[in-house]
């Protein structure tokens, strides 16, 4: 299966999914989909195997899908004050 | 800007402007765009960015960088620091131009957000996108 992603389409989805969670209205959304994908994407750097790559690659396709799906759905539902730890305390 | 604008009107004796044999109207309309003027007179002799970035722009880039790549405070960063030196993978060198763009309110389109490979890049590229904007 050639279904290797380039490096450029890696790097392409890491930053969609970094994209996607500043869309979140919720501070805390924001910030684990955030964590996560860093996570994510450091644990799998040093894959090798081809097949591993596209499967990762793949899961972090579905992931994305999701998460914008979600976005839309957390601002229906959006806090009407600004989360505690944005408050920038003088 | 008014003796700019005075030599205009005098056709015959804007010698020292180099476009001097372009119509009168052109010269009056460079005249009021102050910055760029100076740049435009500059491209018969060489071919470059006029404006470079600006020292507090570089500063915060290169703080956001030390951030990233957790640096100690008083590591050497400078404009001509390339990311790879500095120990940023490619994974490092997305998240630091995400933050940059969170930094400066700014939006980084794909092709230019893969060719930074430097601070002093970084900073002129932030110029550029925040002069567009205004």
């Amino acid at each position: 299966m050639t279904s290797l992603p380039a490096r450029s389409e890696v790097l392409s989805l890491f930053r969609s999914l970094l994209r996607t969670s500043r869309e979140f209205s919720d501070y805390n959304m924001r910030k684990y989909v955030k964590r996560r994908t860093i996570d994510a994407f450091r644990h799998n750097r040093n894959l090798s195997d081809p097949a591993a790559v596209a499967a990762a690659f793949a899961d972090g396709k579905s992931q994305l899908g999701m998460a914008k799906r979600q976005a839309v759905l957390y601002s229906f539902y959006a806090p009407r004050a600004k989360n505690v730890m944005e408050i920038n305390r003088p | 800007m008014a003796s700019i604008a005075t030599s205009s009107v005098f056709f015959p004796v804007s010698s020292s402007l180099k476009q001097n044999q372009v119509s009168n109207l052109k010269m009056v309309s460079l005249s009021f765009t102050g910055k760029n003027f100076r740049s435009l007179r500059l491209q018969p002799s060489r071919f470059r960015v006029a404006c470079a970035a600006k020292p507090e722009t570089v500063e915060k880039v290169c703080e956001i960088v030390r951030k990233q790549l957790a640096l100690p405070a008083d590591s050497a960063v400078t404009g001509e620091s390339k990311f790879a030196s500095l120990g940023a993978d490619s994974l490092d060198t997305v998240e630091i131009v995400m933050g940059l763009e969170e930094e400066f309110g700014i939006s980084v389109e794909e092709e230019s957000a893969q060719t930074i490979t430097t601070v002093q890049e970084a900073a002129d590229m932030i110029e550029n996108l925040k002069a567009k904007k205004a």
